[in-house]
């Protein structure tokens, strides 16, 4: 992981909370600096702030997002007007948090990212004792077979790319539907509470917000 | 923040007493508008009544009922109004027509004689009287009724004129009267001036009271500003107390902090010192989440003052709101629930700062999640309400706040719930946006008996304001361009002409003005006067030509006064006597006195006479020599000579004498001129009277047989008049031919035609013409006007017809 946050007393307390999580952490002060590191170096998380000296964090996002650099991006911004944030996700962060935050919101964040990326860079997801093989298209609870149908694995796939993430109904039925198949908010609805079933007593949780849409995240 | 123009208390006070004046102004105007009309009326219904008179005076019973004498005083009164045109009739009162114009309307109904009335006649406005006398006939007695009308021009223009002086009047008045209205407001507003010093001087720190004696009328606003100026004292009390209290509440929850963390710092036992420590993180949290609410209520209250308002949909901004929110761990375990009846795109639009709507809701959720059960459930509801308006609702399952409490649940600094251990800003900060949106914050108990924050906000309604942007059309007004009588249009064009003057003369006229203006072919139809008159006034508008010309003033005058003629503004007219034009319609361009030829030979010993009295005399001394040897016009035939003969009429009673003696000699009668000088020259005739002096100048001047006598009372003059019909193709062409007959060189044409000119023109004139103009004195100039109707009149012509026909028909002696 890499901190970019030039004040050195919540850097220390940000990295001390992270290595006593066992993550390794890199930290730079300076966003021009930052941004050099970020051309050679690979990182699975960036923590980014927004008022750095040198360069500011959305250039650094920008920059890094127009090298194709997909690295997933928490930004930390002391403002806290909605306008940055929004300007934060158009320019390709993942996350955002408002400082001050709880050190608990903000690790449990970076597990969603971690988890995020490591389910769509990697074949196998696996939390707790669910195990997701995207490329048999398999979900094992403990070794066991789920024995999940075509559409459901194809829901978890998306629910798992989107960890974290509040999705419409309509934004699922539009992933899991191809363009000449009628989509059906209904068939969305039981697909969701069949899947939720079967990924019962796993970490991943399925949360339907009434009127919103749904959200995977994994229970800890 | 962008105020809305004010206006002016000084403007909108003058306004609105320059709209009373100008209403009283309207008010009084129509009053002497009408005064105007009468008055105008009162002063010209004096000339119709007396004409009117001066013809009833003359209805007399004839042989075959009731017949009229025309007097010449009647049309001449009525010329006193110089530019009218006049009509009048004579009729019986049960319809029998008697002269004049048969188809006069008559008075309203019920109405004492004389009657004045405004009627339209012919298609224009007149004023007429109607005058009744009783007549005894032989059959019995009628009533006669003479109507006699104007038309209303002068009048007009003495009514305008009256009026428009009136008017003056009274807008100087009123002038004066705003002026000292003016001066008033000035005045009555200089205590408001006053108190504005005393603000403005102010140091700002200075909130007392203003000290001033107000007038009545602003005593309330006086009051309301002193009360202001308190309410703004409270407020800044107020505001000083916030900041204490936010100094208090900061620097209350940093000293706990600080004193957990001390104590763990001096803790001796590890579990002690995780407690202390513990203690201390649940304090940080609180005064983090203190800064924070803080900072938000003061951004929200920052933004209520800076932030402009726009349309904004709140269902995605709600949508996004929550989405937003559900990413934070801590909602995992809190059902949130959003439900909105919006349908259609645009109804969700109020006039809002997101930003601030945002942080309201913001603070409203995270309120039912703290204040709330762990498995809280939250319901977020956006509905239209009656009355425009949309509300934001958010409930929850928490303990609630009973009905009493909630007033106090809005203030600052108030947390009801000391467990949970709110910041007491979370309400405050919902409260000051909605005050900021107009929004009505209501506080209920939500279905799961916990509480329902609802906002209330008034629609933009978009669709409203979509109407109101389409502007009107506004009318493209193209102007078009109207190009008159220039000289390329001229091109091509032909000028025609109706005269009644001999040909040679015209054509030389004609030939100057081709001359001056190449490109216009002039065509000239040449009538007798009698028949150029009834070809006028049965033609249709459009037969008629682009000019006139006669020599037979009254048949000219007729016409005119028909309506027949257009006005013309001719600067070559200005210097023609008043005689000779008659409203700027009809315009005489030559001089023509009357005169007598005679033969040198037989008058060789006789003493030619000096006035129209001797003149007689001569002839019935020398009746025998003279016996059908005098000639003269047939009256019948010529309008000169008929126009002469009636005009001598009106100079007096020789002029009856002398056509008893010409009666007697025999007189002979002619077509022209020319033709009584060639028979006076050649001995047929030894005299010839009322010729035109031009032509018989002329003719002396070839043969020496000839005299040319002018006599010493009077010679009548008349002149040859010209007019533009109504009606006529190309007006501006007879417009400009005219013109061109009075200008230099025109005249000098004229002269050259044997006539005179009516202008003078140095040292083209023959001698004996030069000689002629030093006898002006006896000049009478047939005045051109109504005057001239009156021979005109049915009855008067037919009469003097007969009566100089009786006397002159020569019937030889046995």
């Amino acid at each position: 992981m890499l901190l970019v946050e030039d004040n050195d007393h919540l850097a220390e307390t940000i990295l001390d909370r992270l290595r006593a999580e066992s993550h390794s952490v890199d930290r730079e002060s300076n966003g021009e600096e930052a941004n050099e590191l970020l051309r050679f170096a690979k990182f699975d998380i960036v923590l980014l702030d927004i008022n750095l000296p040198g360069r500011s964090g959305f250039e650094v996002l920008r920059s890094m997002r127009a090298r194709g650099d997909t690295t997933p991006v928490l930004i930390l911004t002391a403002r806290s007007q909605v306008d940055d944030r929004v300007i934060g996700l158009d320019a390709g962060a993942d996350d955002y948090l408002v400082k001050p935050f709880d050190f608990r919101e903000l690790t449990a964040r970076c597990r969603v990212l971690a988890r995020r990326r490591a389910g769509t860079a990697s074949n196998v997801f696996a939390v707790g004792s669910l195990s997701f093989d995207r490329a048999a298209k398999r979900a094992t609870v403990a070794g066991a077979d789920l024995d999940l149908r075509a559409r459901e694995v194809q829901l978890l796939e998306i629910m798992i790319d989107n960890l974290g993430r509040l999705l419409t109904k309509e934004e699922i039925a539009d992933k899991l539907y191809t363009f000449n198949e009628a989509p059906s908010l209904n068939a969305v609805e039981q697909l969701i509470t069949r899947l939720r079933r079967k990924l019962d007593g796993t970490p991943l949780a399925l949360k339907t917000a009434r009127g919103l849409g749904y959200m995977a995240y994994v229970d800890e | 923040m962008s105020r809305p123009e004010g206006y002016s208390l000084q403007r909108r006070l003058l306004l609105l007493m320059g709209l009373g004046f100008a209403l009283l102004l309207l008010i009084i105007s129509l009053l002497l508008w009408n005064y105007a009309r009468t008055a105008a009326n009162r002063t010209y219904d004096l000339l119709l009544a007396g004409a009117a008179l001066s013809i009833l005076e003359r209805v007399a019973p004839g042989p075959t009922g009731p017949t009229v004498d025309l007097p010449y005083s009647a049309m001449e009164i009525l010329a006193l109004a110089p530019r009218e045109r006049v009509v009048y009739g004579v009729s019986s009162v049960d319809g029998a027509h008697v002269t004049g114009a048969a188809d006069l309307p008559g008075p309203p109904r019920d109405t004492d004689t004389p009657a004045f009335y405004d009627a339209d006649y012919a298609g224009t406005p007149f004023r007429f009287v109607s005058q009744e006398r009783q007549l005894n006939l032989p059959e019995g007695r009628e009533r006669i009724a003479v109507r006699v009308g104007h038309t209303r021009e002068a009048r007009n223009e003495q009514q305008l004129s009256l009026f428009l002086s009136g008017l003056a009047g009274l807008a100087a008045v009123s002038a004066i009267g705003l002026g000292f209205v003016w001066l008033a407001i000035r005045r009555a507003l200089s205590p408001l001036r006053q108190i504005e010093t005393d603000l403005r001087a102010r140091d700002p720190s200075d909130l007392s009271t203003v000290d001033a004696v107000p007038p009545h009328e602003i005593r309330s606003l006086f009051d309301s500003i002193n009360g202001f100026i308190d309410r703004l004292r409270a407020n800044r009390a107020l505001t000083e107390t916030f900041i204490a209290d936010v100094a208090h509440q900061t620097r209350t929850s940093l000293s706990a902090l600080h004193g957990q963390l001390s104590l763990a710092a001096d803790a001796t036992a590890l579990d002690e010192m995780r407690a202390r420590v513990g203690k201390a993180e649940a304090q940080a949290q609180r005064t983090v989440r203190l800064t924070n609410q803080l900072l938000s209520h003061a951004m929200v209250i920052h933004r209520s003052e800076n932030a402009a308002l726009h349309p904004v949909a709140l269902k995605p901004l709600v949508r996004e709101q929550l989405a937003e929110m559900l990413r934070d761990s801590r909602m995992r375990d809190v059902a949130l629930t959003f439900d909105d009846d919006i349908s259609g795109d645009g109804d969700d639009v109020v006039r809002a700062d997101g930003v601030s709507i945002r942080e309201a809701l913001r603070n409203l959720i995270e309120n039912a999640v703290r204040h709330g059960p762990p498995d809280n459930s939250v319901d977020i509801s956006l509905h239209l309400e009656p009355g425009d308006r949309i509300a934001l609702g958010v409930s929850d399952a928490g303990p609630g706040i009973p009905e009493e409490r909630r007033p106090e649940a809005v203030e600052r600094f108030t947390s009801l719930a000391r467990n949970t251990a709110g910041s007491g800003l979370g309400l405050a900060i919902v409260r000051a946006v909605a005050e900021s949106h107009g929004a009505d914050l209501r506080l209920e108990t939500s279905n799961a008996g916990g509480l329902r924050v609802v906002l209330s906000f008034p629609l933009a309604r978009p669709a409203a304001d979509r109407s109101r942007r389409r502007g009107a059309l506004v009318p493209l007004v193209v102007a078009g361009c109207l190009a008159l009588g220039t000289e390329a249009d001229a091109q091509g064009q032909t000028l025609t002409i109706f005269g009644a003057t001999d040909a040679p003369a015209m054509q030389r006229l004609i030939a100057g003005f081709a001359e001056e203006n190449p490109g216009i072919d002039v065509e000239y139809r040449e009538f007798q006067t009698v028949a150029l008159h009834s070809y006028l006034l049965e033609a249709a508008p459009d037969e008629r030509p682009d000019a006139v010309i006669s020599p037979a003033m009254d048949l000219q005058v007729d016409l005119v006064n028909r309506g027949l003629a257009l006005r013309l503004d001719l600067l070559e007219a200005d210097g023609l006597p008043a005689w000779a034009t008659w409203r700027s319609e009809l315009l005489g361009f030559t001089f023509e006195p009357a005169a007598i030829i005679y033969n040198k030979q037989a008058f060789a010993d006789i003493p030619l006479p000096a006035t129209h009295r001797e003149l007689a005399d001569l002839i019935r001394e020398h009746e025998d020599m003279l016996r059908r040897r005098i000639g003269s016009y047939d009256l019948r035939e010529s309008g000169i000579g008929f126009l002469y003969a009636t005009q001598d009429l009106v100079q007096g009673a020789e002029a009856q004498r002398l056509a008893e003696v010409l009666g007697r000699a025999g007189v002979r009668t002619y077509c022209c001129t020319s033709e009584m000088a060639a028979a006076t020259a050649a001995g047929d005739l030894l005299l010839a009277i009322n010729v035109i002096g031009p032509y018989a100048l002329d003719a002396a001047e070839r043969d020496p047989r000839l005299g040319v006598h002018f006599l010493d009372d009077y010679n009548l003059v008349m002149t040859r008049t010209t007019f533009v019909p109504e009606g006529a193709s190309s007006p501006e062409l007879g417009a400009r031919f005219i013109a061109f007959l009075l200008s230099r060189k025109g005249q000098r044409l004229v002269a050259e035609s044997q006539l005179l000119p009516i202008l003078p023109v140095p040292g083209t004139e023959s001698e004996p013409v030069a000689r002629l103009r030093q006898q002006t004195g006896t000049f009478l100039p047939i005045r051109l006007g109504p005057g001239l109707l009156t021979y005109l009149d049915d009855l008067k012509r037919q009469r003097f017809l007969e009566s100089w026909e009786a006397a002159t028909t020569y019937y030889p002696l046995p």
